[in-house]
């Protein structure tokens, strides 16, 4: 590459001389977050995980939504099984996209680059936690309405009462929200992909199914303490779980999370 | 302004930057210099909120960094080049940026015809080489017009014509009233670049003054090689005029703190033959490497012409 000349440096925003006004924090805070939903979506990263959350979600919830409508089937079931089941296993995809959104900046070094432009962290931590949490938020329930209304397509048989739909819709919102917040506060703490991603497949799918795998009883109560158990009470109502100590464990989980990142954030060096 | 007051950093039992205090003042270059691990880019990260001082502070523009609700249009700063992430596009990586700190759009696409980026800003960072990283840094932190500049060691890694094109873009910089600041390991980067130099070496101050002084310096630290059949004449005429005269391993002389010019005169008027004469060339490499020879990190044992245990030289304003 040749060397260009040396243009003009004085642009039309300021100049050495002083310090311009300051905008609110209310105007900062909207801007890092404007900043953050950019970033999600100039990387190829989000828009394959999207694209593998929909897969997932909508052909293997509307799978096996078609095969409960079956006459041999276990029956008894809405559409909106579609849509619960799908998210139960398209969540995956969603929060590798919440833990890339945080983590990579942490592999790639941009985290340097990204705190100079926002040095206030607090300013960043509710950012880099809202965004990527309502982005997977809002997909989520677009890819279970989605899931829901092919499944009823397919199999008419289904039927889809709105109240029915309204309360999944909410745990759908509930379940991804808090997947996110932990996928957001394990990122920030680890700071690693390999141990984030590793960190919230063990807690939200692998150890719920494992421990209560083995018909024993301790380990079956240890699942329940899991969010991924907790996640599938949300959508599937098993295991046995009253709606209050599963919200106690989603909301515990994700506020642990999220505390123990955002100190992270807060207190430790960039790098 | 920077204005960087008694910062300290500890990492365990190491103490990367120790009491460190120096001012950065706007309308000239000020080089940082000093060997590698001598905590320059440690010094840079605490002056950008990026590591936290044990002790300590760093003022820019008369506030901590991290203040700063448009930082990019206080500070611009390129300390590390290759931190970007690869998965976004050049162009899009100013969009962001411009988008934390409130400034228009039509910004990003100044800076990068301002940096010659060109069409590689639409491509992504992953394909980038480290010369158009270079210029995609230095683009985002000429983003917000800024008052004050930091790049660490940006000539790192440049062929000849990138390392012109920092050098004239610095200059012109601190030529439009900016607070310049630029690392080097490097003293002959600094030559052609600095107005001031602050020198460090094991976290801690060794010297802050301007070019002028470190150049009288120099000049003054010169040595004078001399071959003449008749060694033992010249050397006695030499130090009846008061010059430290000593001979070298081939039978040549060293004259120290003077110039060639002189030891000629003085060869002339005594009426004595010379048959080579040179004046070491590297004289300010060569005060710089005194100034920092007992503080280098990893020096290389019994290395020989290498100043291993240089005693400290207070000519230059050393701080206590």
């Amino acid at each position: 590459m040749s060397a260009p000349a040396v243009g003009t440096v004085g642009g039309p925003v300021g100049g050495p001389a002083g310090t311009p006004a300051q905008p609110g924090t209310a105007a900062v805070l909207r801007r890092a977050a404007a900043a953050e939903w950019l970033r999600l979506r100039t990387v190829r990263t989000t828009w394959w995980c999207l694209l593998a959350a929909a897969v997932t979600t909508v052909g293997l919830g509307v799978a096996a939504a078609a095969d409960t409508a079956d006459p041999g089937g276990p029956g008894g079931v809405s559409a909106v099984f579609a849509g619960e089941f799908g998210v139960l296993l398209g969540q995956l995809a969603l929060l590798v996209l919440v833990v890339l959104a945080v983590t990579s900046e942490f592999a790639t070094g941009q985290i340097g680059p990204t705190l100079q432009w926002t040095p206030r962290r607090g300013v960043l931590l509710a950012a880099r936690l809202t965004v990527p949490v309502v982005v997977v938020t809002v997909a989520g329930l677009l890819l279970a309405l989605a899931a829901d209304a092919t499944a009823l397509l397919v199999a008419p048989d289904l039927g889809l009462p709105l109240s029915e739909l309204a309360g999944s819709l909410v745990g759908v919102a509930a379940v991804l929200a808090a997947g996110g917040v932990l996928a957001v506060g394990l990122g920030l703490l680890l700071r690693s992909t390999a141990g984030a991603l590793a960190s919230v497949f063990m807690l939200q799918l692998v150890l719920p199914f494992l421990l209560a795998s083995f018909g024993v009883e301790w380990m079956e109560d240890l699942a329940e303490l899991l969010p991924g158990t907790a996640a599938v009470w949300v959508m599937l109502g098993e295991p046995e779980m009253t709606a209050g100590a599963a919200t106690t464990v989603l909301v515990g989980w994700s506020a642990a999370a999220l505390v123990a990142g955002g100190w992270s954030l807060l207190r430790r060096d960039a790098a | 302004m920077i204005r960087v007051l008694g910062l300290t950093k500890q990492y365990g039992a190491v103490r990367a930057v120790d009491d460190l205090s120096f001012d950065v003042a706007p309308g000239r270059v000020t080089g940082f210099l000093g060997p590698n691990g001598a905590g320059k880019s440690t010094t840079m990260r605490m002056v950008l909120g990026l590591d936290r001082p044990t002790g300590g502070r760093a003022l820019v523009a008369g506030r901590p960094f991290a203040e700063f609700a448009e930082p990019l249009r206080v500070v611009g700063a390129l300390l590390d080049a290759g931190a970007v992430h690869p998965g976004r596009t050049g162009r899009d990586h100013l969009r962001v940026a411009a988008r934390t700190s409130g400034i228009p759009a039509r910004r990003v696409d100044e800076v990068v015809d301002q940096v010659g980026l060109g069409p590689a800003a639409r491509r992504r960072v992953r394909g980038y080489s480290l010369g158009m990283r270079q210029r995609l840094g230095i683009a985002t932190a000429l983003l917000g017009d800024p008052g004050v500049l930091l790049f660490d060691e940006p000539m790192n890694g440049l062929d000849l014509d990138g390392v012109r094109w920092i050098r004239r873009l610095v200059r012109q910089l601190a030529g439009e009233g900016r607070a310049v600041l630029l690392s080097s390991h490097l003293m002959s980067e600094m030559e052609q670049t600095a107005d001031h130099l602050v020198i460090i070496g094991r976290g801690r101050l060794i010297a802050d003054a301007s070019m002028g002084e470190v150049m009288r310096r120099g000049r003054a630290a010169r040595t004078v090689r001399v071959r003449t059949p008749s060694a033992g004449l010249l050397a006695a005429a030499l130090m009846r005029r008061g010059l430290r005269v000593s001979p070298a391993a081939d039978g040549d002389l060293l004259v120290e703190g003077t110039g060639a010019e002189t030891v000629g005169d003085v060869a002339l008027e005594e009426r004595l033959a010379v048959h080579g004469l040179a004046e070491d060339r590297s004289s300010l490499e060569q005060v710089y490497l005194d100034l920092t020879g007992d503080s280098v990190e990893y020096a290389v044992a019994g290395l020989p012409g290498e100043p291993l245990a240089a005693e400290p030289v207070p000519v230059l304003e050393v701080r206590p």
